[in-house]
């Protein structure tokens, strides 16, 4: 089930039928490094390509997205631990200002919400009101192992396993705490995505990144019904 | 099925039969508590043993608290008393207010889940003389009641508020038991022993 | 309590809700406010409950070091000391001189980084933008050598049970001895900026008092119970490890107020430096960890061990049944104890002091939530 971009028949976001990589196969950029890309929001088609569908708007979209790439207002979001290296890479030495990016306490005029920290239980419902305040276009970071899959908390009974469950994410970076440096990257990820996602239009289907050869014993046996070995990108069960 | 069956209170460092918590089984992980490796042979316990300061604060604290003490202990310098609930409040209010004990400082309420009894354990502190002391209370686990300690110590009040959403303690005259730290709705205490271990459901 | 009694109004409820700016991490404050005085208050906790003493009970003591490090985040060292200081007094381990050496110093260093947050988010509360970039900008050049030494700049896992984890680098005394000028002059810097600064006085001079008594019937520790006139300091007053053979006053308030607290602190800051100093030159060489189990084992038995946070007393009651799990592990969080005094000190307060007075306490709520 795929976010459809058209604003009128948004279905309600159903928390675990967010499609996840299947086990078995390994969405990862080897040659990027550490933070991957999921599929998340895009910017709902604006008025334009709503009132004239097919007229291609390609670089006036690929204009608002450099405008917005640079200068990405974070809610000010921290959660736990992760808030102190978000903290740490907003101030003088890791600068986060040169990239546009400031963190705004409202979440009705910021883009990016970035989950530094863990998701507990009794703040999930806080998170996904928050989430729904802010306008689009906007996109949703997961710092940490924590806001990625429930971190080192992975057994607990109040924990929620990843802040995926409750709001769609555009980019994990892992770490416990992740660098600074490891935040910016996943930033400067998030950029390169929403400039991708303007210049393929609101409805083209995610990239395909490089799939790793994961050998197969030893793990989990698919069921006959997954597309195991043959990837459309769409990742979606039959 | 695995020899997981271990009950899952069991405090004795007794090796299990085929205590084998290398390849659990997946039905098993989400029910039972991890299995504990216990100590090849029995460890010598070096006992408890109080100093000089402990044993001066130990005598103090029982004559202080002369009729109620059912048993005491102690390592280094911070002695143990066991009191029943229903003299607590008194026991406690004798520590606070001697002039040499002067416990004024509630430093830590817990409970530890013994799953025949619950045991209350109140640690206090005294800044200026820098004496330590601890209380202990064995309840019941089918009637964990206490009193409440609000009346003698404003920082009682969270203390208990938070055991009691964790392990279900009841304190009587708190002035208000709602849930601190659990969100509204939880079901169950996870403090305690029954509560199952690696079930969480995804949210 | 309204300025005009006569006046019938209403009062307003005021959620300050678990995400605001002044964001000490998730915490909840509703407000029932007249005006702008602040008539209650009711605190709500919770958002960031981990279960980590739970959690605690099915991992070994090894593995509950990296729980300890998550729970007060920004002194992740006092926090592991402490609990590998209660493993230690159950198994009745003598740990090397050296590895308390460098345990001392690494906690000093780590609350003077503490402090030197709570400077640049205090400020940050109060208004002030600029003490916050040089107070993060001091904390790098901590956190450079806590990289060095330990492999990370937040979540150590360094100090293990017996004593630390590895060797410290060959340069490290140089480094720590020329990171102590650096220090020096960084917190001078963010001090002249802000103690005696005419606006920061007006809003936190006179404003959420506590006195010492209500301070410890609330069970106020640390710089808090300090700047209320108590001179009570766990290094000094059941001192642990090597502080007996270290020298350093104890910074203490008049008041109780938000700038006594914030005072207490800077000093605080200043004797960490020259407690850190006096363990360069005592330090000698010598193993770093006693021959010992790999899997700690304590028999069966209790302790309760308490050492001093930057935010005030952690203690660790540790029960323990000779596996090589903890049966009970609970934590005394300084921060949860600290916050139960906020009601009381928020008492007729304007709004723009409640963020004020809750900075002042300098709650984490990692500890506060466990």
């Amino acid at each position: 089930m795929a976010l459809d971009n058209k604003p009128q028949d948004a279905p309600l976001f159903v928390p675990g039928s967010w499609d996840r990589p299947k086990a078995g196969k390994f969405i990862d950029a080897p040659e990027q490094g550490d933070t991957s890309t999921g599929r998340g929001n895009r910017p709902a088609a604006n008025l334009l390509q709503r009132g004239v569908p097919g007229v291609i708007t390609g670089k006036l979209d690929e204009l608002a997205a450099l405008a917005r790439k640079n200068s990405l207002w974070t809610l000010t979001f921290g959660l736990a631990c992760c808030a102190i290296e978000m903290m740490s890479t907003h101030m003088s030495h890791h600068d986060l200002d040169r990239f546009g990016v400031v963190t705004w306490p409202s979440p009705r005029q910021s883009d990016v919400m970035i989950v530094a920290g863990t998701v507990v239980k009794k703040m999930a419902d806080p998170i996904r009101l928050l989430y729904e305040q802010m306008p689009d276009p906007k996109w949703v970071i997961a710092m940490g192992s924590c806001a990625t899959n429930g971190g080192p908390y992975y057994r607990s009974y109040s924990v929620v396993m990843g802040v995926d469950h409750i709001i769609p994410v555009d980019v994990y970076i892992p770490g416990c705490p992740p660098r600074p440096e490891a935040l910016m990257d996943g930033l400067i990820k998030l950029q390169e995505k929403i400039q991708r996602d303007a210049k393929e239009g609101p409805n083209a289907k995610p990239p395909v990144i490089a799939q790793a050869e994961v050998p197969q014993e030893g793990l989990v046996e698919p069921d006959s019904t997954d597309n195991a070995g043959e990837d459309d990108g769409t990742g979606q069960t039959s | 099925m695995t020899e997981q069956d271990k009950p899952v209170s069991e405090p004795e460092g007794s090796a299990p039969e085929g205590a084998a918590d290398e390849t659990p089984q997946v039905e098993a992980l989400a029910s039972a508590r991890p299995a504990r490796r216990a100590p090849p042979h029995e460890e010598e316990a070096p006992p408890e043993v109080l100093n000089s300061r402990g044993q001066t604060t130990l005598g103090l604290l029982m004559r202080v608290a002369d009729p109620y003490v059912l048993a005491h202990g102690g390592r280094d310098d911070i002695p143990w008393i066991e009191t029943r609930a229903q003299s607590l409040i008194e026991v406690a209010r004798r520590c606070r207010d001697h002039r040499d004990l002067d416990l004024k400082m509630l430093h830590c309420l817990l409970v530890v889940d013994y799953t025949e009894h619950l045991q209350a354990v109140y640690v206090l502190l005294s800044p200026v003389k820098g004496t330590r002391a601890i209380l202990k209370v064995n309840v019941p686990a089918d009637e964990p009641k206490v009193p409440s300690l609000t009346g003698l110590w404003r920082a009682a009040d969270w203390y208990e508020r938070e055991m009691h959403d964790l392990f279900g303690m009841e304190f009587e005259g708190h002035p208000n038991l709602s849930p601190l730290i659990l969100y509204e709705g939880f079901e169950g205490y996870p403090g305690l022993k029954s509560f199952p271990f690696n079930d969480y459901n995804e949210f | 309590m309204t300025t005009h009694p006569e006046l019938e109004t209403v009062d307003m409820m005021l959620n300050m809700g678990p995400q605001h700016p002044s964001t000490h991490g998730v915490f909840r404050m509703v407000l029932w406010i007249d005006g702008e005085r602040i008539v209650d208050m009711e605190p709500h906790i919770g958002y960031l409950h981990r279960g980590s003493e739970k959690l605690c009970e099915g991992e070994s003591y090894g593995q509950v070091v990296t729980l300890f490090d998550r729970l007060d985040y920004v002194s992740n060292f006092n926090n592991e000391q402490v609990f590998c200081r209660a493993v230690e007094r159950l198994m009745d381990i003598e740990v090397p001189e050296r590895a308390m050496y460098i345990r001392t110093i690494l906690c000093e260093l780590n609350r003077v980084a503490s402090h030197l947050l709570f400077l640049g988010t205090y400020a940050l509360d109060a208004g002030a933008m600029t003490p916050v970039l040089y107070a993060f900008r001091e904390r790098e050049r901590i956190q450079n050598l806590y990289e060095a030494v330990s492999g990370a700049r937040m979540m150590h896992n360094f100090i293990r049970i017996g004593g630390i984890k590895e060797e410290v680098p060959a340069d490290f005394v140089p480094r720590v001895r020329q990171l102590l000028g650096e220090l020096r002059r960084g917190v001078e810097e963010c001090d002249n900026l802000l103690t005696f600064n005419e606006v920061f006085l007006a809003r936190t001079r006179g404003v959420g008092v506590i006195d010492s008594d209500t301070a410890v019937s609330y069970g106020l520790t640390g710089p808090c119970l300090r700047a209320s006139g108590l001179a009570y300091d766990v290094r000094k007053d059941h001192p642990y490890e090597i502080y007996p053979n270290i020298s350093f006053t104890v910074p203490v308030g008049e008041y109780g107020d938000c700038w006594d607290r914030y005072w207490v602190r800077v000093q605080e800051a200043y004797q960490s430096l020259n407690i850190v100093e006096q363990c360069l030159g005592q330090m000698t060489e010598g193993p770093i960890m006693p021959q010992m189990r790999r899997i700690a084992r304590p028999p069966k038995g209790e302790v309760y061990v308490h050492g001093e946070n930057p935010r005030g007393d952690i203690g660790v009651y540790l029960v323990s049944d000779g596996t090589d799990k903890p049966y009970r592990l609970k934590v005394r969080p300084p921060s949860y104890c600290n916050l139960t005094a906020l009601r009381h000190m928020m008492k007729d307060a304007f709004i723009a002091d409640a963020v004020v007075i809750l900075g002042s306490l300098d709650i984490v709520l990692g500890e506060v939530d466990r």
